[in-house]
């Protein structure tokens, strides 16, 4: 150690080498957001490059790298857990991420949030509903978080921007892919206005079909829960992806808000279920509003 | 834990290129004010103006000196700490105005009492802090308003860290690097930063 030069730190993150060594953890076959969670709950003050040799590391960083750059991704950012500014309030999550990808402005994470979500296949009246809904959360001044999905969280996004709002899209594509494609020049105004957050690993996507990739959206669902202080759900199905995100805003102690005409719908059950869970029934805006920390703090 | 300046940080920082040893702690939001996140109520406390000095709220700045030791002396390696020599970043106004803030060498003491804090680096003129005037200086008007202290010079250190509480563009950084490069030949160079700015969406 004698003649080892005198560096000012033992150890400092270089986030894109990070973002290389989850890459290579997420090319390993078994990779999953679980199996992720798992290793490093076994060794919290681990970083992703403790568990990937450096050759390896640097050959997936790279490789990313140019990945993005080829799809014309230039400019992003990277927040690893125990690096500044990793949000605090992912670790609410039942198996967090250690790193996400992001385009556009930081800066809307650490706003007062609320995710919109819905089904991709939303009657007209449900459009009507986000629209208005969302105009009032910007109004209260929150930011709009929603999964850039067809439907409700495009109604979502598209509200935000237009009544001057804010807008977090947390998406389940990596963040050089689109999903639908249709929403591509949305995507890109958000990440180049707004902030747009993907846990999706570049490279795996890469590599596999689109009924694999699929099981990557539900996934950020739960990202999108806990990076907002509540999730309200417009509209959904039995068997829509978000009643994953209801779930986990319930685990992850957000505040669930339902709107009454799913109550009303004599065909779903999942309503009543979520409220006797602790979600919320909304009538009218006010029954949002005055859950809401804004809300909160003013009456104080 | 530091963060190390590489390639996705650079273009907010664009005097600094991938050579330079950078490291940071958390990231300030320029223009977001004080309540925005823990970060910039930490660099809002830290850099509360001395003319408060004596009313309550200066303890907030006396409290923000303490804890960003803390952070540094635990993220700092032990031996840089006992052999490396520390240097401020100087502060706008010289020490004979009555604006002085001695934050940043006080920041340092705070990380270990016997620590080599040295204010190598002198102004030869008082200048306006970079945000007050229009065209923010660049690395080689900084450079040419620098001089070395000779009298703290002795002994030539081993290995040196520049320190400051924000880093913006790069320009104080690499003006204090090249001074300090020139002065002590061979003697490695990094910089450590509390935060570094980033930009906001307003």
């Amino acid at each position: 150690m004698a003649t080892a030069a005198l560096l000012p730190t033992i150890r400092a993150i270089s986030p894109l080498r990070e973002m290389g060594a989850y890459e290579a953890l997420w090319a390993e076959p078994k990779a999953s957001f679980k199996s992720l969670a798992e290793r490093f709950r076994e060794f919290p003050d681990r970083l992703p490059s403790d568990f990937v040799s450096e050759h390896q590391t640097a050959y997936f960083t790279q490789l990313v790298l140019q990945m993005l750059r080829e799809s014309g991704v230039m400019q992003f950012g990277i927040r690893v857990h125990r690096a500044g500014e990793y949000p605090k309030k992912l670790r609410d999550a039942e198996d967090p991420v250690e790193l996400l990808y992001y385009r556009g402005w930081w800066d809307l994470v650490d706003t007062p949030s609320v995710a919109v979500v819905g089904t991709r296949q939303p009657s007209q009246q449900a459009i009507k509903n986000t629209t208005r809904l969302v105009r009032m959360l910007v109004s209260d001044g929150y930011s709009i978080a929603s999964g850039l999905a067809m439907g409700i969280d495009t109604a979502a996004h598209n509200a935000a921007i237009n009544s001057g709002g804010k807008t977090i899209a947390v998406i389940g594509t990596p963040i050089n892919q689109v999903y639908p494609k249709k929403n591509s020049d949305l995507q890109e105004m958000i990440a180049r206005d707004y902030l747009l957050i993907s846990q999706v690993p570049v490279f795996r996507y890469s590599q596999q079909t689109y009924t694999r990739n699929r099981t990557f959206f539900p996934e950020r669902n739960k990202t999108m829960s806990a990076l907002t202080e509540a999730t309200v759900i417009i509209e959904a199905g039995p068997t829509s992806g978000t009643l994953i995100q209801a779930r986990a805003a319930l685990a992850q102690n957000r505040k669930l808000f339902i709107l009454d005409s799913s109550f009303r719908n004599p065909e779903l059950e999942w309503p009543r279920e979520f409220e006797s869970r602790g979600a919320i029934r909304v009538r009218t805006y006010d029954d949002i509003r005055k859950n809401l920390s804004l809300h909160v703090h003013q009456n104080r | 834990m530091f963060t190390k300046i590489d390639e996705l940080h650079l273009p907010d920082h664009y005097h600094l290129d991938g050579s330079d040893a950078c490291y940071f702690i958390g990231e300030y939001t320029a223009g977001r004010g004080f309540a925005h996140s823990d970060t910039n109520q930490f660099i809002y406390n830290l850099k509360k103006s001395v003319d408060r000095r004596g009313l309550p709220e200066y303890r907030h700045k006396e409290a923000a000196i303490v804890q960003a030791g803390r952070v540094l002396r635990s993220s700092l390696n032990p031996e840089f700490i006992r052999r490396g020599t520390f240097v401020p970043i100087p502060p706008s106004c010289a020490e004979d105005d009555p604006l002085y803030d001695d934050r940043i060498a006080e920041v340092i003491r705070a990380i270990a009492p016997q620590i080599d804090v040295r204010k190598l680096i002198r102004q030869v003129v008082s200048t306006p802090g970079a945000h007050l005037v229009q065209n923010r200086p660049g690395p080689r008007q900084l450079y040419e308003n620098y001089q070395i202290d000779e009298s703290l010079a002795f002994p030539t250190p081993s290995a040196i860290a520049i320190v400051d509480d924000v880093l913006t563009t790069g320009a104080h950084y690499k003006a204090i690097q090249r001074i300090l490069q020139e002065r002590f030949p061979g003697v490695p160079v990094s910089g450590l930063f509390l935060a570094r700015r980033v930009p906001n969406t307003e």
